[in-house]
């Protein structure tokens, strides 16, 4: 009876299994995911995505977005501030009431900049608004693969524990194609506002832990061998062919 | 057992050796892709259009000396952000509405839909539609019969996912892969994180064996789509 010794030791082997659970995040490595969508009150129409590895202190990221003003330089950044909500801004953060939100209004919602996204160079705060080394994003795309990117560590923290938040600049309220506007910049009086407003936010989140349990088994396969046994052992003691029916069980299966 | 064959010869035993089998077998449980393998350099990138090298910059005073205008990235069709309300798959016979939302409890897990007859999307990600992988999550089966998802794994490529959304518009996704994955082996960065470039989606349901001393199938059974124009 090979197959109910197989049976046996199939039981026994899951039941050795069980202990194990769903791996843990890992410490120091791991990933974020950012759902980019339309900041409060600034009327862009559009969607990005941003991925972040994080590898010890070094970061890649990739980011892709749809519906930016087309071939205008769109900073982008990573923000975290410890002070931070660590989201992104609400349309009630628009603190002077103008009926736009400024990068530094969304400030207690995501922070600070801490990594400049830019193609080429210097990854620093300091490059915040280095528009030159932007995505200009052709046609209103934007795609960015950029990796090497040393940080704080604690902005490596951030960004697995879900309290970095990835930014992209540059809308175009007016609807004229460029950026202009007699507003100009909070944090460059020399550019429009429209260069340096947030367009599209969102919060790097680890992807959730594991598999999914979307089942409850009512429709299972039944357990068909453990019942076949059963009627071959009724067969044995009522027939004496015990071992035939087991065979054609086995090729059954 | 009105089944049992009587004494008479092989062939008699045989046929009701048979009759005995097919009666046993109530059904074989949900259909079930076939397995794949989750190694780490080996894993399928079924979903992920070809990511756009960077288009290096030429912006403003560029020295480069190829002066061609960046190329559009292809990012494919998208829709504005809006919820998830009804879900439609005609090849499989799903129809169900009001989808609720799936939120990652404090375990990082996301949890499934509490009712079986429910389907539900992961709130953490882009909206059917939106730039990225769409979350939607069903039970294939609930303790009494088939469920929401229990033909998921009937799908095949090239087949239609509409989705109905809060704001009225319907996003039509076309199925481009199927797959089974142990549970110990989901392949999370696929799911979740392998959909920079382009609008997608994925169903997920359980599958494989089901495991009577957990009360839980040992597979995920997942379905990965992109965005129709």
């Amino acid at each position: 009876m090979r197959t109910s010794l197989k049976l046996a030791s199939a039981a026994i082997g899951a039941a050795a299994l069980l202990p194990l659970g769903v791996t843990t995040a890992m410490a120091a490595d791991g990933s974020g995911n950012a759902n980019l969508a339309p900041v409060a009150l600034n009327g862009v129409n559009g969607s990005g995505t941003a991925m972040v590895t994080v590898k010890g202190d070094v970061v890649s990221v990739t980011l892709a977005a749809k519906g930016l003003l087309a071939d205008q330089p769109h900073a982008a950044h990573i923000h975290f501030g410890a002070d931070a909500r660590h989201e992104c801004p609400a349309a009630a953060d628009d603190t002077n009431k103008d009926g736009h939100l400024t990068t530094t209004e969304g400030g207690p919602a995501y922070g600070p900049v801490v990594v400049s996204l830019t193609k080429t160079g210097d990854t620093s705060p300091s490059s915040a608004l280095a528009v030159d080394r932007f995505d200009t994003a052709p046609g209103g795309n934007l795609s960015y693969q950029r990796g090497d990117i040393t940080v704080a560590p604690e902005v490596a923290t951030a960004i697995l524990a879900g309290q970095a938040v990835v930014v992209i600049h540059g809308v175009d309220y007016n609807g004229d194609g460029k950026y202009d506007g007699t507003a100009m910049s909070d944090l460059d009086p020399k550019l429009p506002a429209e260069a340096t407003d947030p367009a599209l936010c969102g919060v790097l989140k680890a992807a959730p832990v594991g598999a999914m349990a979307t089942g409850g088994g009512g429709a299972a396969a039944q357990p068909e061998q453990g019942l076949l046994l059963a009627g071959g052992a009724l067969l044995l003691a009522g027939l004496g062919t015990g071992a035939y029916v087991v065979r054609r069980a086995r090729t059954q299966a | 057992m009105s089944s049992l064959p009587s004494l008479h010869g092989r062939r008699g035993t045989l046929a009701g050796v048979l009759t005995l089998v097919v009666g046993l077998r109530a059904h074989a449980g949900p259909p079930a892709p076939p397995l794949s393998r989750v190694a780490a350099t080996s894993v399928p990138s079924p979903t992920d259009a070809p990511t756009d090298p960077p288009t290096e910059l030429q912006v403003g005073q560029s020295p480069s000396a190829t002066a061609a205008p960046a190329a559009e990235p292809d990012l494919g069709p998208i829709l504005p952000a809006s919820i998830p309300v009804t879900l439609d798959i005609p090849s499989i016979g799903v129809h169900t509405t009001n989808l609720v939302p799936l939120n990652v409890g404090a375990d990082g897990v996301l949890p499934p839909p509490t009712d079986y007859a429910t389907a539900g999307y992961y709130t953490g990600g882009p909206t059917p539609g939106q730039l990225g992988a769409a979350v939607i999550a069903a039970h294939v089966d609930g303790k009494s019969g088939p469920a929401v998802f229990y033909r998921l794994g009937e799908l095949a490529p090239g087949a239609l996912v509409h989705v109905t959304r809060q704001d009225g518009t319907v996003a039509t996704f076309t199925i481009d892969t199927i797959a089974r994955y142990p549970k110990a082996q989901f392949p999370t960065q696929l799911v979740y994180g392998s959909a920079t470039s382009r609008a997608e989606i994925r169903l997920i349901t359980c599958g494989g064996a089901y495991d009577r001393s957990t009360g839980h199938y040992v597979d995920n059974v997942i379905a990965f789509g992109h965005l129709d124009p």
